[in-house]
């Protein structure tokens, strides 16, 4: 299935709201190679859109040239209304970016490298209004003199629950907890767009929760966020709306339930012996049957995709008893299930 | 433009911290330059241009001390951070590349503005000589950083890696050893050379340094007393020198440095 690009509809069309990104027909070249192919989409204020792809899909590639980081080779970008790149400095203060790694400067401890950042924050005209339970006081030690660290940064280390690592040094981190503390320097201004590029990878699921908790938190309070992703749960969980890119095209996008939809409700069955064919099954819904034997028995399933999502499943069982009430015949281990959004994105990675 | 201000203050606060952690660096920034002014000093015997030849070795060594304190700090820190995409996340933060890059210039100069106030102790305390014109050493300093910062940046683009880095620097110090007129005075080399050191910018640094310092012409003379106007004019074609050396150093920056590593 491929849907037609945005690019026909853009955003201020789609649903007349203010939109924080506008990407137009951007493509992107590295030399000869094409990272990202001509792809439109909008994220109007509020929302928390996710790009979902697998590696080398061109998701970092657009992210980068939102944050300003390259120019696009085609196609417009704007972000807030502004030029990425021409405007970066108007931009700048206004945009909190979590890098997909590294980049910190392992000398420094955790606070250290947020009290760092609210300083250049707070430089820039940015105060952070974060505030935390508790301050560490400053004061010698017999390792030489520690610097108290104020509320603002425990604030901000309390959202991402490093609270207790302020006095280590960055490269003693984990890779998990170096990630969380990327997402503490990137809501630390109070951004109104938020760019996370893989924000939950190398986390473990209590992270994971406490991160999209905190993501959350701030879309509901108006901040716009594109995140990109490789779970899919991740994407189910958080995103108002998804696009799901491969090789730099985007090849379905939508609400979570609109994605989903396009998956199609299956259902299976299995049925004795081994002499069943076509002819003997009904078509449900205009869909034939997929049989596959092994093991003295036949797997019936059927994908139903039909437009009408929400009725489909029940109007195919009714024609499916009947049929097995007439031949005499019992379908053992029925299961009707929705499609998933990984059927969708694995179909979406196995076409071509 | 305040804004860029604070930000490379704060950043030049940052790097020294970072240096005074990491004991590699505290050593090839902080001491090699004070060695090399030692070692240096140990050298001639009798007089060069009016001074004792010791005198005339410390008061242009800055040059060299630039060379470190300066340059390789600078290749090194640049290529480091590139790797670990420290500048990445710089630029994507609220920094501008102007105040980053200005930061790293402001810690540098600290640091070598350190060394020769030390110099000047020690110049002061052994052999009793006051600098004569302060604000000349001082205009050198900056100079000297700015053009060694821009080429530092420079040569950083061409370095793929921190290791390479101890590489990369090697034929600027060795250029810079040989053709500053440290030990000599530059009209020393013969004909060509000469001319060619002296559009270098190490020389015009080591010249202005050497006539900030004793007060008397280290320009095109032998070391004759002058007045303090009579310095800065005969400092100018040095200054436009190095003026020239920053549109180069500029251009080579804005040419060869990189905020990333390469792709793949």
């Amino acid at each position: 299935m491929r849907t037609p690009q945005l690019a026909d509809a853009t955003g201020a069309v789609l649903d007349g709201l203010d939109n924080v990104i506008e990407v137009g027909g951007l493509r992107q070249k590295y030399g000869d190679f094409e990272a990202v192919r001509g792809i439109s989409f909008t994220v109007p204020r509020g929302e928390i859109f996710a790009l979902l792809g697998t590696n080398g899909a061109g998701k970092t590639t657009t992210m980068e040239v939102l944050e300003g980081y390259t120019p696009a080779t085609d196609g417009t970008v704007r972000v807030l209304g502004l030029d990425p790149v021409k405007q970066h400095r108007e931009l700048r203060p206004r945009v909190g970016i979590m890098l997909q790694e590294g980049g910190f400067l392992g000398d420094l401890t955790v606070a250290e490298t947020v009290g760092l950042w609210k300083g250049l924050s707070e430089d820039a005209g940015r105060p952070v209004t974060l505030s935390g339970g508790t301050e560490l006081a400053g004061g010698f030690t017999l390792m030489g003199r520690v610097r108290r660290v104020d509320r603002a940064i425990m604030g901000a280390l309390e959202l991402v629950g490093l609270e207790k690592k302020a006095r280590v040094k960055v490269k003693q981190l984990s890779g998990g907890q170096k990630r969380r503390l990327d997402l503490a320097l990137a809501v630390l201004s109070g951004p109104e767009v938020l760019f996370l590029d893989e924000p939950t990878t190398g986390m473990d699921p209590e992270a994971r929760r406490t991160t999209w908790k905190v993501v959350e938190n701030l879309r509901d309070a108006g901040t716009t966020v594109l995140l990109t992703t490789h779970y899919l749960e991740e994407a189910e969980r958080l995103a108002d709306r998804l696009a799901i890119m491969h090789e730099g095209r985007i090849h379905t996008h939508g609400t979570v339930d609109e994605v989903v939809a396009t998956s199609g409700d299956m259902i299976t069955f299995r049925l004795p012996g081994v002499s069943w064919t076509f002819g003997d099954l009904p078509t449900l819904d205009g869909v034939a049957p997929v049989l596959t034997y092994d093991g003295g028995g036949t797997e019936v399933g059927y994908t139903l995709a039909g437009t009408d999502t929400a009725t489909r499943a029940h109007a195919a069982l009714r024609p499916l008893l009947a049929w097995a009430d007439t031949r005499g015949e019992t379908l053992g281990r029925l299961a009707v299930r929705r499609g998933t959004l990984e059927d969708v994105f694995m179909r979406v990675v196995g076409e071509v | 433009m305040k804004t860029d201000v604070l930000h490379a203050v704060r950043l030049a606060r940052l790097d020294l911290t970072l240096v005074g952690r990491n004991t590699t660096v505290l050593f090839n920034v902080m001491l090699m330059p004070i060695l090399i002014a030692a070692v240096y000093s140990t050298f001639p015997v009798g007089e060069t241009a009016g001074v004792s030849g010791r005198v005339f070795v410390l008061t242009g060594v800055p040059g060299l001390m630039l060379a470190f304190a300066v340059f390789v700090n600078l290749v090194n820190a640049f290529t480091s951070r590139r790797e670990e995409l420290v500048l990445k996340r710089l630029r994507g933060g609220q920094p501008s590349a102007a105040a980053v890059m200005a930061g790293s210039g402001l810690s540098a100069l600290v640091i070598f503005l350190g060394q020769v106030v030390l110099l000047g102790i020690w110049v002061h305390r052994f052999e009793g000589i006051l600098p004569a014109n302060v604000p000349l050493v001082v205009l050198a300093a900056v100079l000297g950083v700015a053009v060694f910062g821009l080429i530092a940046a420079a040569f950083s683009g061409m370095t793929p890696n921190a290791e390479l880095a101890q590489v990369t620097v090697l034929p600027v110090l060795l250029v810079m050893m040989v053709a500053a007129p440290v030990a000599f005075p530059a009209d020393a080399l013969p004909g060509p050379l000469a001319v060619v050191a002296g559009l270098l910018p190490v020389t015009p640094i080591v010249e202005m340094m050497r006539t900030g310092f004793l007060g008397a012409n280290h320009f095109t003379g032998g070391g004759e007393k002058l007045t303090m106007v009579e310095q800065w004019v005969g400092a100018l074609p040095s200054i436009g020198i190095m003026l020239g050396w920053i549109v180069i150093g500029a251009l080579l920056a804005r040419w060869l440095f990189r905020w990333e590593p390469r792709h793949g």
